[in-house]
């Protein structure tokens, strides 16, 4: 049932697309998609042994979206599309979703997310789904045979999926400012008195840090959440729409705050690379130059290649270019003349013939 | 995302990738077990059918709505709502609806389309074994409750491959799969597993045809090992059995190699054992028939598996091999292999064991002519 897995992915992702852009994590709006794209029909004209195997197959593709890195929009979507695959799948007795231990206590903290921000109907069949047992409680998301893959490859859509990373935002807070302006003044005091006591007068040697450290990374955090919203308006109107309540907050505090340090950011929000490039002046990532460099240099085509090549053996001496060719000249002819004359006596000889 | 964190240095046996998708760490099966268990509510993974209204009242007061906005919920939430055809006609559900629109759909009808243009409609044999594989498997209900898998109990999923001695297995991965608890042993599992070399049978027979089928490898070679994370699992059941490990043992001993350690195979539960789900792992018998092992997955039962204990090892997928027939009849798969055959058309041939006997003996048993003959096990014996 390999053979099909990218078709069922880009159906999932295509309904998923849909319900982000309705901006909204109500089951009505994507019970009205999912009958709009009659996504029921997924199922139809597997025969026996197949039936079972590709409600697997389904149920593990859709389960992805239902976990993190995925926005919560996206997530609640996940879920529906569970409920729904499961519900509707042609497999009796049916085929089980399968949740991970290690995702467990994702689950619990989406449900409680769910709770908090009041959407019922998201805790509804979270809950519908524990109590007829549509789980299976396994170790691992998929079975797993040892297949290595050569190459990972990504859906451009999951990037769209994703949340706004917030990590810098939530690690540089305002208490932690705070904390290093008071540890960063108790060390300058310090440091002021005992070069009083040894009355070694503003020596460089002694000065090793960065003066006005806290500013700084103030301003570069809020540099950072600023290009980071530019992005998002350019990049077409995003999520943010309904999450829970938590997230809100999140923003808040990403509006005071943010960093661009953390590593995970180079790794997690993959901006297209000429964007990236114009936002040098924010995105400073030391990782980021190699990327960068090789997404410029372009092969040019073997065309162009070529001329170049041929541009550079005519910048040789002059003298050079016109001794080759004449020799060619003279080459080349020799073996044709040879052929020609014979094949053109022998047509003589027969129509002198006849 | 934070909170996962913190639980994974804290707690090796919730199971994380080494590579992620190939295979997780090494993790011991029956705390995994237990860390479910303790996160579950006993109703989660009973087999019982709860009440719904029960369900539903709880629902209500746990979220502190009202019985109409539960009624709403009940109603915006039902299945109904998902269902894509008009109410008053049922849709054929074995065949790909007309113009789909779906990726996956497209694909199915271009298949289904190409199947019904073929001239001869020909029934895939596999696929007539795997719907009666699952008619035998899924959702099996035991006749007493004693019998009945407990609540709670693992599931593992075990891949036994088999030995890549056929140029054609290079490009296949052909395997058996079981489902096994984690209350059986590995003994159990060996025993489970069906090999043909273990129904070997070696040695000229021509003379005494019906003495052959006594002497198969099985009963004269019983040692065997697994060999999971370190250590060798031997089979020591039987007074004849070897510890057939101990040469490896020795030999990475004297090259420096990290040391392995031994335990007996029917002493060790499968939910004692600390392993990598999705690693592949060796079981060795008849000496060098060596076949990959692979635990695909482990998970606690539920009410839709097959809850009947003694069906326990269960087979729920076998690769079929195609069988040698008979040189004579063409029909039967061959039992015996002879050279030097007088009556054969070919040397060495392939008799059934019907053929054999009405060529090679007369009506007494006596041998006619000059052969050899020698018991032959088609490796799709276990067919």
């Amino acid at each position: 049932m390999d053979f099909c897995g990218k078709q069922v992915k880009a159906d999932c992702e295509q309904l998923l697309k849909r319900f982000q852009r309705t901006q909204s994590v109500r089951f009505e709006i994507f019970a009205r998609i999912w009958r709009e794209m009659k996504f029921s029909q997924i199922f139809y004209g597997t025969v026996n042994h197949e039936k079972r195997k590709f409600s697997r197959l389904i149920l593990d593709v859709a389960s992805v979206f239902f976990l993190p890195p995925f926005s919560f929009q996206i997530r609640v979507g996940g879920l529906y599309l569970l409920y729904s695959l499961y519900q509707c799948q042609n497999a009796s007795p049916s085929e089980q979703i399968r949740l991970a231990l290690k995702d467990w206590v994702d689950v619990k903290t989406f449900e409680k997310d769910a709770i908090e921000a009041q959407h019922f109907d998201v805790v509804y069949i979270l809950q519908q789904l524990m109590f007829c047992k549509a789980f299976h409680f396994t170790a691992t998301p998929s079975l797993l045979t040892y297949n290595k893959k050569r190459k990972v490859e990504r859906s451009p859509m999951h990037e769209n999926f994703m949340e706004r990373v917030s990590r810098p935002q939530e690690l540089v807070n305002i208490e932690l400012l705070e904390e290093m302006d008071n540890v960063h003044q108790h060390y300058e005091n310090l440091k002021a008195s005992t070069l009083s006591l040894t009355s070694a007068q503003q020596d460089p040697s002694v000065s090793l840090i960065r003066k006005n450290l806290v500013p700084q990374l103030r301003s570069t955090v809020v540099d950072f959440y600023n290009w980071q919203k530019r992005k998002d308006s350019v990049d077409e109107e995003e999520d943010s729409s309904e999450g829970p309540s938590s997230q809100q907050e999140c923003s808040k505090r990403a509006g005071l705050l943010a960093s661009i340090k953390s590593k995970a950011y180079g790794q997690a929000a993959e901006v297209s690379k000429s964007r990236r490039h114009r936002q040098v002046e924010v995105d400073f990532t030391s990782n980021e130059a190699p990327t960068l460099g090789r997404s410029r240099i372009t092969k040019p085509s073997l065309k162009a290649r070529t001329s170049e090549n041929l541009h550079i053996s005519g910048n040789l001496p002059v003298t050079t270019k016109n001794t080759t060719f004449p020799d060619l000249k003279h080459f080349t002819p020799v073996p044709a003349l040879c052929a020609i004359p014979g094949l053109v006596l022998k047509k003589h000889a027969e129509t002198g013939c006849i | 995302m934070a909170a996962s964190e913190q639980t994974t240095d804290a707690n090796t046996n919730v199971p994380e990738y080494e590579y992620p998708d190939v295979n997780t760490k090494p993790f011991h099966i029956g705390s995994f077990k237990k860390e479910w268990l303790s996160r579950l509510k006993p109703s989660d993974y009973s087999y019982e059918e709860a009440d719904e209204d029960a369900f539903h009242a709880n629902f209500a007061r746990e979220m502190g709505v009202s019985a109409e906005t539960m009624a709403e919920l009940k109603a915006v939430c039902s299945v109904d709502s998902l269902r894509c055809h008009p109410e008053d006609q049922q849709p054929d559900t074995e065949v790909v609806p007309p113009d789909p629109t779906l990726r996956t759909l497209v694909q199915r009808k271009e298949r289904q389309d190409h199947r019904a243009s073929l001239k001869k409609i020909k029934k895939n044999r596999h696929d007539l074994y795997a719907d009666e594989l699952e008619r035998l498997t899924i959702g099996r209900k035991p006749e007493t409750v004693t019998d009945m898998v407990p609540e709670g109990e693992i599931i593992l999923t075990i891949n036994v491959y088999y030995p890549a001695v056929f140029d054609k297995f290079n490009y296949i991965r052909p395997h058996m799969t079981l489902l096994m608890t984690g209350s059986h042993s590995l003994a159990e599992l060996r025993d489970a597993v069906c090999c043909v070399s273990d129904l070997q049978v070696c040695g000229e027979f021509s003379n005494t045809p019906d003495v052959a089928p006594e002497f198969i490898s099985k009963d004269h070679y019983k040692s065997a090992f697994f060999f999971f994370e370190g250590v060798f699992y031997n089979d020591m059941r039987f007074p004849e059995c070897q510890d057939i490990s101990s040469t490896t043992i020795e030999w990475a001993k004297s090259h420096n190699f990290p040391s392995y350690s031994q335990a007996k195979m029917e002493d060790t539960l499968l939910e004692d054992l600390k392993v990598k789900v999705g690693f592949p792992y060796l079981y060795c018998h008849q000496g060098d028939c060596e076949h990959l092992v692979i635990i695909t997955d482990v998970r606690l039962a539920h009410k839709n598996d097959c809850l009947d204990k003694n069906l326990y090892p269960l087979l729920t997928h076998k690769h079929r091999v195609l069988t040698q027939k008979c040189a004579v009849c063409h029909v039967f798969i061959g039992r015996w292999y002879t050279t030097n055959d007088q009556f054969a058309p070919s040397d060495p041939c392939l008799f059934c064991d019907k053929c054999f006997r009405m060529l090679h003996y007369d009506a007494q048993g006596n041998k006619l002519g000059e052969f050899l003959a020698y018991p032959y096990v088609d490796r799709g014996a276990f067919n």
